[in-house]
């Protein structure tokens, strides 16, 4: 026996059972409290369309609220929780929300709108607090989530019989089969209704399935189908909140299948009766399943109510186990069912209008026997409505239904991906108990259609909710004279509290469309889509309409087609958002010095090398005057870099570049920028001319894969003809830049030769590595950025370091690169350069290439991009206070903003407060005095528009 | 792979540094190829595919784009004025897959069918696998070599030895 928890309380299962299996083994039939009106509810069904009975699995933050008991194989130490109710779920506090029911109809919610807006303020905190099932965990989810990819011919989801035949016939035919079964076991409703196959069979043809390179998946849901027949799969490797055992809890599979075989079988639908959500209520063909595969009789006097012939079979199975059948009441006249009964009580025209219990079980059925009233004692009602095809993964394939008449049901019809439907899911017809049900061959090798098979029974009845019945399956013939379930206690939607007055309700109030009437009710939401109530909802809402259900129109199925964890999404690495993080070539010696560590998009780098005692910003501070009064060394690996060789190197870097590129001598580099086609900035960076025809570009970190993309796109569809090689060498060479009044010297010391002058670049050596010399400065001072290939620049960075040291300096982080920047007025991708500023409005109109010919030349042309009132770059004074970084600026608080502030920093040696900001018309305002507001901060400061540049405004500091 | 249980034999080893070089043609590709066959003995291996002999192995990843692998003496007099010779060595990390459940180990965040056998010895194929563009190539029936880029490389090898230790 396997021991597990409900509610606290010890409970044994056996091997192989649900949640709900062991429970109701257990005696245990209240399960859970109602979304909406806290009610008692129990279990419904025996698969992943049960409604009620949610409960949550696990513990800590490896619980899984909303899980549906029906959906856990209980394993050793499973911790299960009811949910929803307050103090316990015998006595929930939360039920007296039922009394008022009457002031919560379908779409209460959207009327709470009315009225004063304050009112909705206590509206929203107390529906807050009501509403809800399980909650998320707070804890962090230990478990790990693999993602895998999976090829194959022939995807067959679902493994009853007809999927297994599928893929038993594909596989022997030579093709690559995965068999894709949601439960831990193969064998689908052969399991409970073996027709004298038996689990003998379905092993042997797993076996063979497996002989001939099938794959097999259990405890795998086919949850979304996707263009191209890519269908991804939901795998539980572990159960709800059981402790993997080798970390990964599931698994989520991307299937790219050369054709899709779905075998998903029915969904049997519920009836409308007064209290139909009383825990003893179940789907006939959910308590077969209890009975035959679980050995768990779930009542002891049980009421049959069905329009179908295969509730017969549950009441075979419900005798044969020592239950007795109290009545059969069968929606259709006689001699419906009459073969089949086998001297059970059968009651022809004949269906459920209350139950009655008490202490949350079952105790009394009330029906109505061809127009008289009848009371039953029973502890159980099986109810079957007819089975809804599970058509999901069809829909979601782009197929079209058509609706069967006969089968009062919507079934798959066309679809312009190569997706087959069989078995049951393409004829419900065939899902009672025919022992033909499975045998036509799919037609794999011909691609022949395969759903045209007809079983051999007695249809359901239509599927009206007319006045003459309360039931899904009224009879047509009935008269006046018949009863009429409550329709306010006849629950469609039982997951979210939906019943047929509420559709009604709807209905009366104008809403019309499937699609608005799903939205109003809540109809078809949460966890279970409407797996069982659209068809009854349609069906009402074509009867309001005096439509026929497919005139009634029908909401969409979207993946997923059961729950998944967000974890499954995210991946293996969940905790970091679903990204690698992209390490430094100098990582480990960076980590070596315990720096703060900021992430930039997916890299990680230095933000600050704090010593003893500092924080942040006295870090920040020390290096960025260390830079100003010394020399200071920083990592710069991260920016993009491109070598572009070949005779039409200069045309393309011409057409990528607007500034002018082709009269660079070789040896001399230039700051540069790149516009998009409509004229607007997107990045910037520096062009070198290494040789006659090579020349290496960068550009952003953060720009890197656009200008990648943009490279591309100039060389492979614009100018194909061009003869020219563009290699993106970003992680080829790691960069060290050494900035300040020493960093000459540095550099001497290192090379043993004269660095290159400003906007120069040279080959040299630095601790015998070669290493390229580009002297460029994003500081403001003499700087230098020093190029080894990734591999050998550890050998670098410690030999600059030293002689940085030797002269007084230290290495410095992205917060320091950012003071120094801001301090100079050199404009940074993401903050300045936002994809909405024109060269003009960056102060960078007067270094275009005036011969034009680049990509953005046209667009610049635009009027609007001259226009007045455009947001323009300018610098902030502060008059007292630190300027608030991204604050609104406006004349007074509380007036229209003109421009918001990009960066805030403080002069480096004297230590106030000055911002880079784009101000509208800002070019012409320098001298106004504006305030600098951010609410989100609280923050506010008087600022004057000054020149955007801080610091040495002649650039004397790092020219020669 | 029997229901749940998935086994990956692999052996994960990243390989030390070594010389890589993008080898791109722009023109005449008939003419470089003749010059490369008579300079190194093998022809140009064709698209998604290697070749090579005497410690070089091209592999083509790309139209106009093989990896160079090895000595690059003599690539430029090959390519003259129709291409270009440009070193990459330090942003590609090399780490061979041995065993034979390395194909396996591929499908694992990856979108590329590696398990098909005609991806074989001597075949190759750029692909993202967990979001990392990636470039493979089949050593051997029991080996493959993933070239990565240097920045994903710690992390990447963390993502394949986890899988292994979950599988």
């Amino acid at each position: 026996m396997i021991n597990f928890t409900f509610d606290g309380t010890h409970y044994e299962a056996r091997e192989g059972d649900t949640l709900a299996a062991a429970l109701l083994r257990n005696g245990v039939g209240l399960v859970g409290r109602s979304f909406k009106y806290h009610r008692p509810r129990g279990i419904m069904a025996a698969g992943v369309e049960e409604p009620n009975a949610l409960v949550t699995v696990g513990e800590g933050g490896r619980a899984e609220p909303n899980t549906r008991a029906t959906d856990v194989i209980v394993y050793d130490g499973l911790v299960a929780r009811s949910q929803n109710r307050w103090p316990s779920l015998g006595f929930d506090v939360g039920a007296v929300i039922g009394l008022f029911s009457k002031a919560l109809p379908a779409g209460f919610y959207y009327k709470t709108f009315f009225g004063p807006a304050k009112l909705w303020l206590v509206y929203e905190w107390l529906i807050r607090r009501a509403a809800g099932l399980g909650n998320a965990p707070t804890e962090a989810d230990p478990d790990r989530y693999s993602q895998r990819a999976g090829f194959c011919d022939v995807l067959v989801i679902g493994a009853g019989r007809s999927g297994l035949n599928a893929a038993l016939e594909a596989a022997e035919a030579g093709q690559r089969v995965i068999l894709v079964e949601q439960d831990h076991v193969l064998g689908g409703k052969l399991l409970r209704d073996d027709h004298d196959l038996g689990e003998d069979w379905i092993a042997k043809t797993t076996e063979r399935i497996r002989a001939a390179g099938g794959v097999v998946l259990t405890r795998t849901t086919g949850s979304g189908y996707w263009e191209h027949d890519l269908v991804t799969l939901t795998q539980r490797v572990a159960e709800p909140g059981q402790v993997p055992e080798n970390g990964t809890a599931q698994r989520l599979w991307h299937v790219r299948a050369g054709r899709v075989i779905l075998a998903t079988g029915c969904i049997e639908r519920p009836i409308a009766f007064a209290h139909n959500d009383r825990p003893g209520v179940m789907l006939s063909g959910a308590v077969r399943t209890y009975v035959r595969r679980y050995g768990v009789v779930p009542g002891k006097r049980v009421v049959i109510a069905t329009n179908n012939d295969d509730a017969y079979a549950t009441a075979d199975a419900l005798r044969d186990a020592g239950a007795e059948v109290v009545a059969i009441l069968d929606a259709r006249p006689a001699p419906a069912g009459a073969e089949l009964a086998r001297g059970l009580p059968l009651f022809n025209q004949a269906v459920p209008l209350s139950v009655k219990g008490a202490r949350h079980t079952l105790r009394s059925v009330e029906a109505d026997v061809a127009g008289q009233p009848q009371r039953f004692d029973a502890d159980l009602i099986a109810v079957s409505g007819g089975f809804t095809p599970v058509v999901h993964l069809h829909m979601q394939a782009g197929g079209t239904l058509d609706f069967d008449a006969e089968a009062q049901a919507f079934v798959a019809a066309n679809s312009r991906q190569n997706v087959t439907t069989i078995g049951s899911a393409a004829n419900p017809l065939r899902y009672t108990s025919s022992p033909l049900a499975g045998e036509e061959r799919v037609g794999l090798a011909t691609q022949e259609p395969s759903n045209s098979w007809r079983g051999e029974t007695t249809p359901p009845l239509p599927l009206r909710l007319g006045d003459t019945s309360p039931s899904l399956a009224p009879s047509p013939a009935r008269g006046e004279g018949h009863r009429r379930p409550n329709p306010k206690k006849s629950f469609i939607d039982f997951q979210n509290d939906v019943t047929l007055a509420d559709i009604d309700l709807a209905w009366a109030e104008g809403y019309r469309s499937v699609e608005h009437l799903k939205r109003y009710t809540t109809l078809g939401m949460a966890t279970d889509q409407g797996k069982t109530s659209n068809m009854a909802a349609l069906a009402r809402l074509a009867e309001q309409q005096g439509v026929t259900i497919p005139d009634a129109g029908l909401t969409t199925f979207r993946p997923p087609y059961t729950p998944v964890t967000m974890g499954l999404l995210a991946g293996r690495n969940h905790r970091d958002a679903g990204a690698h993080l992209r390490r430094l070539a100098l990582w480990d010696v960076h980590q070596a010095a315990k720096p703060i560590w900021q992430s930039a998009g997916y890299w990680m780098r230095p933000r600050a090398y704090p010593r003893a005692g500092e924080d942040l910003g006295t870090a920040a501070r020390r290096e960025a005057q260390s830079v100003r009064s010394a020399v200071g060394m920083t990592d710069v690996s991260t920016l993009a870099k491109f070598e572009v060789s070949g005779p039409d190197a200069a045309r393309l870097l011409e057409m990528i570049c607007a500034t002018s590129v082709a009269k660079l001598a070789v040896g001399r580099g230039r700051y540069t920028f790149m516009l998009r086609e409509d004229g607007l900035v997107c990045d910037d960076g520096t062009v070198w001319r290494l040789g006659e025809n090579r020349y290496l570009l960068t550009s952003s970190t953060g720009g890197a894969d656009r200008m990648a993309t943009m490279l591309s796109f100039v060389r492979q569809v614009l100018h194909p003809e061009l003869r020219v090689s563009v290699v993106n060498v970003q992680e080829h060479y790691a960069g060290i830049a050494v900035a300040g009044p020493k960093a000459k010297a540095v550099l001497e010391a290192l090379t043993g030769e004269e660095p290159p002058r400003h906007m120069s670049v040279a080959p040299a050596q630095i601790a015998n590595v070669p290493v390229l010399l580009l002297a460029a400065s994003y500081s403001g001072e003499r700087a230098f950025e020093v190029y080894a290939e990734a591999t050998q620049a550890e050998a670098v960075w410690e030999a600059c370091a030293g002689e940085v040291a030797a002269q007084g300096g230290c290495t410095y982080g992205l917060e320091t690169m950012e003071i120094l920047r801001i301090e100079k007025g050199h404009v940074v991708v993401g903050g300045e350069v936002d994809g909405r500023c024109s060269p003009q409005d960056l102060g960078l109109a007067g270094m275009l290439n005036k011969a034009g010919g680049y990509i953005g030349a046209a667009g610049l042309t635009r009027p609007a991009l001259s226009a007045p009132g455009r947001l323009q770059l300018v610098g902030l004074e502060s008059l007292g206070g630190p300027i608030p970084e991204g604050s609104m600026l406006m004349a007074a608080k509380g007036l229209e903003a003109q421009g918001h502030v990009t960066a805030a920093a403080y002069r480096v040696m004297e230590g106030t407060p000055i911002a880079l900001a784009l101000l509208k018309d800002g070019a012409k305002r320098h001298g106004d005095e504006l305030t600098a507001s951010s609410q989100t901060r609280g923050q506010h400061a008087r600022v004057r528009v000054v020149a955007p540049h801080f610091y040495d405004h002649e650039g004397a500091r790092y020219r020669d | 792979m029997k229901g749940r249980a998935i086994v990956i034999d692999v052996i994960i080893t990243p390989l030390p540094a070594a010389p890589l070089h993008a080898f791109e043609i722009w023109s005449n590709l008939q003419a470089v190829a003749a010059r490369f066959k008579a300079a190194k003995g093998f022809p140009l291996p064709a698209m998604g595919q290697s070749a090579g002999h005497d410690g070089l192995t091209l592999i083509r990843f790309e139209p106009t784009v093989w990896l160079v692998e090895g000595d690059p003496e003599g690539l430029e007099a090959v390519l003259d004025e129709n291409g270009a010779l440009t070193a990459v060595g330090g942003g590609i990390v090399r780490v061979r897959l041995s065993g034979p459940g390395w194909r396996r180990l591929l499908m694992e965040g990856g979108v590329f069918d590696a398990e098909n056998p005609a991806f074989a010895p001597g075949y190759a194929a750029s692909t993202v696998i967990d979001h990392v563009n990636i470039r493979l190539h089949v050593e051997s029936a029991d080996a493959c070599i993933a070239y990565v880029p240097t920045s994903y490389a710690h992390d990447m090898l963390h993502f394949w030895n986890a899988a292994l230790s979950a599988a």
